[in-house]
């Protein structure tokens, strides 16, 4: 069987697999024992722990969701203190959430191996930013491992626990989307079985080495933190992962770090550049190799630097070159060679390859201009719910509320998760920036125009506060969040406004699964990670303990009674929270536990007023002026049913 | 064999990603090198997603540069027009799937869904090869809508492009869908495969 539960515990040296970056992590930390592994899924980390606990059952380690990354970092932490060796993974806005911990962490670092994979996403396919993780590690002194595909995924994971316990600290191993979710041929290695007894002791090898408070106080743990820094800076000189191809004589050369290396090394092929230029290969970013580096930099003339991110290995070469040849040129990011913002390719390093050679890439002018004239054909594909989705019954019951009681320019505040699609907009519509004095509203044509602010985890119940302390009247204050994210980061903004006397409407969007990062289990979900039944929280008796007042539960797929609630929440003089709570479908459809109802249009009744459309059912198409329900994405969920005001669509049974 | 780039384009749902990856390990079991790069945003259905697949003996990235692609296989007229701009090289095959998924923008009425004649013509613009297949009929003709993706994978197996046996292809499609639907997604390939033949 070739499937990934089966494959990624299969002690099969040798062996040759294809297995996606984040599985390849995931194999990394299985072949050298893992005993504790932690992580809040967020996209594109996710596979990381789910593929650990797949695996963890089957090897006895512990592999669990935490509930948000500061937690999972503790938890990873906590049993890499004990000697364990322990890993936490998370995507570029997780780490966020861990600085705190880590900052101080650092400060005793680790008994256990302790790797913190992070996914960066340059690009921003799936996140809110393009923060660069390796900058992370100057930060904490810290060295960062960079993969440049599957295969080194797998093997720098595998030897980053090795290597934390020779320092003593934790260490980084850095992935960006490209890695994480691309694919390619692994070859195993050897699952290493340490049963290891956990152990404790507080003055281990330091005094007070886990409390940073303890004598001999922060500052003097500082220093041994930076007394590590020329041990790591020795010990990336002899990687495997930093190699230099000078061949003979060139006047040019590359520095490539990471998914930049695969970019680069195609790129030459492109240019039938092979062995005519300076190649050096980079796997660590942080801190970077200064003798190999040295004696490229006293070789060449030129030297481009190819790396996914900021420039943070090209500042590194800029000083070092300072030093050890002033008259070397550096090119990247800083020169405008390489683009300043978004992700690269091969097509971006091979015209900055072209620049540095200083050759001409061959241009089809028609070609060109063919491709232009293509692209204008191309209809946009916003993104959007799923056909049945239940936040679909939210928006339409929110939009429905705010239009009767939300004043002249209501505000909401969004969340990240699957909801957050409410704030994604309409690809194929042009938005002019405005320049009002005064608050505007814009009319909401699909439900992807719901949310005005949308930023990051547990964000939107905390500014709709900031909102009403402000003075903000010109319309009420809504803020939406989901289940697992109520749990990741919302109730300490929910004791806040309780607290702080704040008023609007909190409207939770409970779902029952963390399902925008692929339906992982959350505290309201009943099972954990490696699908063993658990406690179910409740977010309404939470918001309970937490002193809220007003509280109402409604099913989202009855689009009356929620829009009823969240009228009644909105009138109120209180901060009330609103629980939407309706299974995910895909969910749903997947446990066989959905039944639709068998769906009913009357292309007769329908009048083309596409309300059913402004919904934003995937499913309700609209062809020659008039609605219709598309056979195959439509599941019979039936709101559409109930939004249709002339009776066209029926949902029967 | 040269190295083959393809992209398999489609919805998010329609199964691109399982299709890149059952291509990509038979590739692997028939001893070559592999990558798969995968574009989609961040929902889990209804999405723009594009698969890159990459197999050869001396590949690094998981990205088809531009006008790189030997072949596009669409799930989905739309999505193939999308990818071929910027990726079908010259003399490259569109083989599509003909059953559009209409886009929310396209249902709003702030967009227009192309009509399968202004894809030819872009392919013909393009100097490459056209073969369209109704792979959704095809799917529910072997019992599943949802093994599309697989009549899909059959078409491309017929073209004899892939450097991959049919044999393995079917191992391996064996070992990745879920053991109760093994013969109807074998049925789904061998219909993708015949009607290439005709």
């Amino acid at each position: 069987m070739a499937k990934i539960a089966d494959l990624i515990v299969e002690d099969a040296p040798g062996k040759r697999v294809l297995l996606m970056g984040n599985e390849a992590i995931a194999r990394g930390a299985i072949e050298a024992g893992v005993g504790v592994a932690a992580s809040y899924p967020g996209t594109p980390a996710s596979e990381i722990l789910e593929t650990l606990a797949l695996a963890a059952p089957k090897l006895g380690f512990h592999a669990e969701w935490s509930t948000n990354e500061k937690v999972a970092f503790e938890v990873a932490a906590g049993a890499a203190i004990t000697g364990a060796r322990a890993i936490t993974s998370m995507k570029n806005a997780g780490l966020n959430w861990v600085m705190d911990m880590l900052m101080t962490l650092v400060y005793g670092g680790v008994r256990g191996g302790f790797v913190i994979a992070v996914a960066d996403d340059p690009d921003a396919h799936y996140s809110s930013n393009e923060q660069d993780t390796r900058f992370a590690a100057f930060y904490g002194e810290i060295p960062c491992l960079e993969p440049s595909n599957s295969q080194e995924a797998k093997d720098m994971t595998c030897y980053a626990f090795e290597l934390s316990e020779q320092l003593e600290l934790p260490v980084f191993v850095r992935s960006v989307t490209r890695i994480s979710h691309a694919s390619g041929d692994v070859e195993l290695g050897k699952i290493q079985k340490l049963d290891r007894k956990p152990v404790f002791d507080k003055h281990w090898k330091l005094p007070w080495r886990w409390n940073v408070y303890g004598p001999p106080g922060a500052v003097e743990k500082h220093r041994w933190l930076h007394d590590q820094m020329p041990k790591i800076k020795k010990l990336v000189e002899t990687l495997p992962w930093n190699k230099l191809e000078l061949g003979k004589t060139p006047s040019c050369g590359i520095i490539a770090s990471g998914i930049g290396a695969s970019y680069a090394r195609d790129a030459i092929k492109m240019l039938g550049l092979e062995g005519k230029v300076a190649f050096l290969k980079l796997g660590t970013p942080a801190p970077i190799p200064e003798r190999l580096i040295g004696r490229l930099l006293k070789a060449v003339k030129s030297v481009l630097v190819v790396e996914e991110g900021e420039p943070v290995v090209e500042l590194q070469v800029k000083a070092l070159a300072k030093d050890v040849n002033p008259e070397v040129k550096i090119l990247g990011r800083l020169t405008g060679t390489m683009p300043a913002v978004g992700e690269i390719n091969t097509d971006i390093a091979a015209q900055a390859i072209a620049k540095l050679t200083k050759r001409k890439l061959p241009q089809d002018v028609q070609r060109e201009q063919a491709q232009a004239e293509i692209k204008k054909l191309v209809a946009p594909r916003s993104s959007t719910l799923c056909a049945g989705c239940p936040h679909l019954g939210s928006y339409w019951a929110l939009k429905q509320a705010l239009r009767k009681v939300g004043g002249k320019v209501p505000l909401v505040n969004g969340d990240i998760g699957c909801y957050e699609q409410g704030g994604y907009g309409i690809a194929g519509k042009e938005y002019k920036p405005s320049f009002s004095t005064e608050s505007v509203r814009y009319p909401i044509e699909a439900p992807y125009e719901t949310l005005d602010t949308n930023y990051i985890m547990g964000g939107g119940v905390g500014l709709m506060q900031g909102q009403f302390h402000a003075g903000y009247k010109d319309g009420v204050m809504v803020g939406v969040a989901g289940d697992s994210t109520f749990f990741h980061a919302c109730i300490p903004a929910v004791i806040n406004a309780v607290y702080n006397k704040a008023r609007g409407l909190f409207l939770v969007m409970d779902n029952t699964w963390t399902a925008m990062t692929g339906h992982q289990p959350n505290p309201v979900t009943g099972i954990t990670a490696t699908g063993e039944a658990t406690k179910v929280l409740s977010i309404e008796e939470v918001a309970k303990a937490c002193g809220v007042e007003f509280i109402k539960v409604v099913d989202p797929y009855d689009l009356k009674a929620t829009t009823a609630a969240i009228e009644e929440a909105l009138k109120s003089d209180k901060f009330a929270i609103v629980v939407a709570r309706h299974v995910c479908t895909l969910q749903a459809q997947r446990q066989k536990k959905f039944v639709g109802k068998r769906m009913v249009f009357d292309r007769d009744k329908c009048t083309g007023c596409k309300i059913c459309v402004s919904f934003g059912c995937p499913g309700v198409v609209f062809k020659e002026g008039k609605a219709g329900l598309d056979p195959i994405l439509c599941n019979g969920c039936g709101m559409c049913a109930q939004v249709c005001p002339t009776g066209a669509i029926r949902a029967e049974g | 064999m040269a190295d083959l780039n393809l992209i398999i384009a489609g919805v998010g749902g329609q199964g691109s990603i399982l299709a890149s990856h059952i291509v990509a390990t038979a590739a692997i079991r028939d001893g070559l090198r592999a990558r798969v790069g995968e574009t989609f945003g961040a929902a889990m259905r209804g999405g723009a997603v594009a698969s890159h697949v990459r197999i050869g003996k001396e590949i690094h990235a998981p990205l088809v540069p531009k006008d790189g692609a030997e072949i596009v296989l669409a799930l989905e007229p739309l999505e193939g027009l999308r990818n071929i701009a910027n990726f079908l090289g010259k003399g490259g095959l569109l083989l599509t799937n003909t059953r559009p998924w209409l886009p929310v923008d396209v249902n709003i009425g702030r967009a227009e869904y192309p009509s399968m004649e202004s894809i030819k013509d872009a392919i013909d613009k393009l100097g490459g090869k056209i073969v369209e297949i109704d792979a959704t009929s095809l799917a529910q003709q072997a019992g599943n809508v949802r093994t599309m993706n697989i009549v899909m994978l059959g078409a491309l197996a017929a073209t004899g492009k892939l450097p991959i046996s049919v044999e393995t292809l079917k191992q391996v499609i064996k070992e990745n869908v879920p053991p109760k639907t093994i013969d109807v997604n074998l049925r789904a390939f061998e219909l993708g495969l015949s009607s290439m033949k005709k």
